[in-house]
């Protein structure tokens, strides 16, 4: 078997063909067309969004940070409902602990954790990923109350948060600057390195990949551990921004982060998507919210404008899609015979 | 009879020499997995009636049942959802709300009947957007009912303006909410009638059984010539009347409802179906286990109240109980292929 198989769509030549397989296998669609959608809307409706940048900015590095993390994760198939507690518990733990030089490597540090908590379950004892890590979400908003004692705490270092939330140069301020410093590290990590492609194929067909030799249950280690860092990261954020943590931080991440995920076109099955999707995903969501900010509408109402808009997302998915064409084609034939008698 | 009953009869054929061979092989674990709930609700209790002070008078345990009957009518409910191999409907909490405020804020201006109907018109609308989406599409379980419940809680917020409804006093929600009968409330004979109710569909209905075998083998089902999208349509329909007649219960107990009464519904009714040996990886499972689960969360929850130990310390417990009993179900099974 020395002959080399041709992948589909690979032997086209000239410019506009290879320009349409490039676009064929990008799976960043939807979020394009959303972002594209919203931005023409708003550049009638609500031009004020376009001059408020930093805010904007701000806002879908909020939104995105935790759903980058999610959508190493997403690649391989597998989901990390515990995000949302992370957030809050790390957050909590970043306030209790009076120094910050201690307090941030240690919030850090359990997010970390968590991950290998939730690997373990999932890889090791082999359960469902989406029933280990909602206990883990449980557990967590747990700890968070409990080590919160179930108030709102403040951070020693008032001075320090403060100083946080200050642009650094520009407009960019600390969150923004982390936020693409972690899009570029997990960009980077699942294009270029080994260890972040394989990511992909885990999702794609996990028993393939690990036939070809890869370390599925150590690149499952390293998903989780990502996304419990990054939304420990995150929490950290928060905490340092507002000054306090609270216990309930993060009630909303959960569908943010996952709305951004899906809509950016990351397969929830695994194997195919892009964190450069997600980067799309979650600008759309962020200008959509400082839009939905801007003309005063109602926290309640965002988020049903937001819940609608995963829900469109993750069934135009182009397998549902394919799902539901093949039913509505199975049924045409009934009803010709049936006109036909 | 009909074609359907043939198949039906052929699949249970099938099915009966595998089953053999698992209950063969896997020994302890499994019987824990599927019978612990029996072993692990009589230890609580007795334990609790000897060690926790207050535990064993009339009032605690009427309260218990009270406290139990909503999220156990949810969590017998979802039952289908899970047994279907979906995982679990997120979308429960916005549905218990929707239902709880309807009843108040409409049967207060138009009686509990004109209540009743939009409160099932709401929860149809909930099923089928779940079922259509999750059956029809083929979308994520966990992600359409995460999208659902954040719709409906918004809209519910909208349109309530978030505020809190009382029912009128003497009305007849809160004649149903105080109905006793000697120390049992009228709440815990709904919770069983309709555990008897969604256990017979189970058990003895083409529909009931089409909702297991879709969840132990999604693809022979289909394969069988069963319409395996209505079946998922069905069993998220079933999952979203009860969530509105636990709506109904919770908001009579307290007679006042708002937008945010039914938070964490989700995870406890949840826990309550898998601590009660429904697995979730579909196909395995029953609705009067589920019963037992939630008298296990209701009893667990009500201990430690009675002890003082904070919200903080419950659901952390919680969450460790669902990691224990999941991976004690995996356990049984990994050692039931071997």
């Amino acid at each position: 078997m020395t002959e080399t198989i041709q992948l589909g769509g690979a032997k086209e030549t000239g410019f506009f063909p290879r320009l349409r397989t490039i676009i064929g296998r990008r799976t960043e669609g939807r979020g394009v067309i959303l972002l594209l959608v919203i931005l023409a809307v708003l550049a009638f409706t609500q031009p004020l969004v376009f001059t408020a940048l930093p805010v904007t900015i701000g806002r879908i590095a909020l939104i995105g940070i935790v759903a980058l993390g999610l959508t190493a994760v997403i690649l391989m198939g597998e989901l990390d409902l515990s995000v949302a507690s992370t957030l809050a518990a790390s957050g909590v733990v970043v306030a209790i602990i009076p120094d910050l030089r201690i307090a941030i490597p240690a919030a850090l540090l359990m997010g970390i954790v968590v991950g290998i908590i939730n690997a373990f379950f999932i890889a090791i004892v082999g359960i469902a990923s989406f029933i280990a890590s909602l206990g883990m979400l449980f557990a967590l908003s747990g700890l968070a109350f409990v080590l919160s004692n179930e108030v709102p705490v403040s951070i020693a270092n008032q001075d320090a948060g403060l100083a946080f939330g200050q642009p650094l140069f520009g407009p960019v301020t600390p969150r923004i600057l982390l936020f693409f410093l972690v899009f570029i590290a997990i960009q980077l990590f699942v294009t270029k390195v080994k260890a972040g492609r394989e990511f992909f194929a885990v999702g794609g067909n996990r028993q393939a990949a690990y036939d070809s030799g890869i370390p599925v249950k150590r690149r499952i280690f390293t998903g989780f551990i990502i996304s419990g860092f990054v939304s420990a990261l995150a929490g950290v954020i928060y905490t340092l921004e507002l000054t306090v943590a609270t216990p309930t931080a993060g009630s909303t991440v959960l569908l943010a982060s996952f709305a951004a995920a899906i809509i950016g076109g990351n397969y929830l099955k695994g194997g195919r998507g892009s964190i450069i999707g997600t980067l799309i995903g979650a600008s759309s969501l962020g200008v959509l919210q400082v839009a939905l900010f801007l003309s005063g509408v109602q926290v309640p109402v965002q988020n049903t404008l937001i819940g609608a808009i995963l829900l469109i997302a993750v069934i135009t998915d182009p397998s549902s899609l394919r799902a539901i064409s093949a039913r509505v084609r199975a049924t045409l034939p009934d009803r010709t015979k049936v006109e036909a008698q | 009879m009909d074609k359907k009953t043939t198949l039906t009869q052929q699949m249970a054929v099938a099915q009966e020499p595998e089953k053999a061979i698992v209950e063969r092989k896997t020994g302890a674990l499994s019987w824990v997995a599927q019978n612990g709930i029996f072993i692990f609700l009589a230890v609580l209790i007795l334990v609790a009636s000897f060690a926790v002070n207050g535990f064993a008078s009339l009032e605690n345990l009427t309260s218990i049942l009270n406290r139990a009957a909503p999220i156990g009518i949810v969590a017998v409910g979802m039952t289908y959802v899970v047994i279907s191999g979906n995982y679990l409907d997120l979308s429960v909490v916005a549905q218990v709300a929707t239902a709880g405020v309807i009843f108040l804020a409409v049967g207060n201006e138009y009686g509990l009947f004109v209540a009743a109907l939009a409160a099932f018109a709401a929860s149809l609308v909930y099923g089928i957007v779940n079922g259509v989406a999750v059956g029809y599409f083929k979308a994520n379980a966990v992600i359409v009912t995460l999208a659902t419940t954040y719709i409906g809680l918004g809209l519910l917020r909208f349109f309530s303006g978030g505020s809190i409804f009382f029912g009128n006093p003497d009305g007849p929600m809160e004649q149903f909410g105080q109905a006793k009968l000697g120390p049992i409330p009228a709440s815990t004979f709904v919770l069983l009638a309709i555990t008897i109710v969604l256990s017979i569909l189970l058990t003895r209905t083409n529909f009931g059984f089409l909702v297991k075998s879709f969840g132990v083998n999604e693809k022979a089902t289909r394969l069988a010539g069963v319409n395996t999208d209505r079946v998922i349509v069905g069993a998220f329909l079933v999952t979203a009347f009860a969530a509105t007649l636990a709506g109904f219960v919770f908001a009579a107990y307290s007679n006042t409802a708002v937008s945010t009464m039914s938070q964490g519904f989700d995870f406890r009714a949840l826990a309550a179906i898998i601590i009660g040996g429904t697995s979730v990886f579909g196909g395995r499972g029953s609705v009067l286990r589920t019963l037992l689960g939630v008298m296990f969360v209701s009893v667990l929850n009500n201990i430690l109240v009675l002890v003082g130990i904070s919200f903080g310390y419950q659901q952390l417990a919680l969450g460790i109980i669902i990691l224990l009993a999941v991976t004690l179900d995996v356990l049984s099974r990994k050692l039931g292929e071997k």
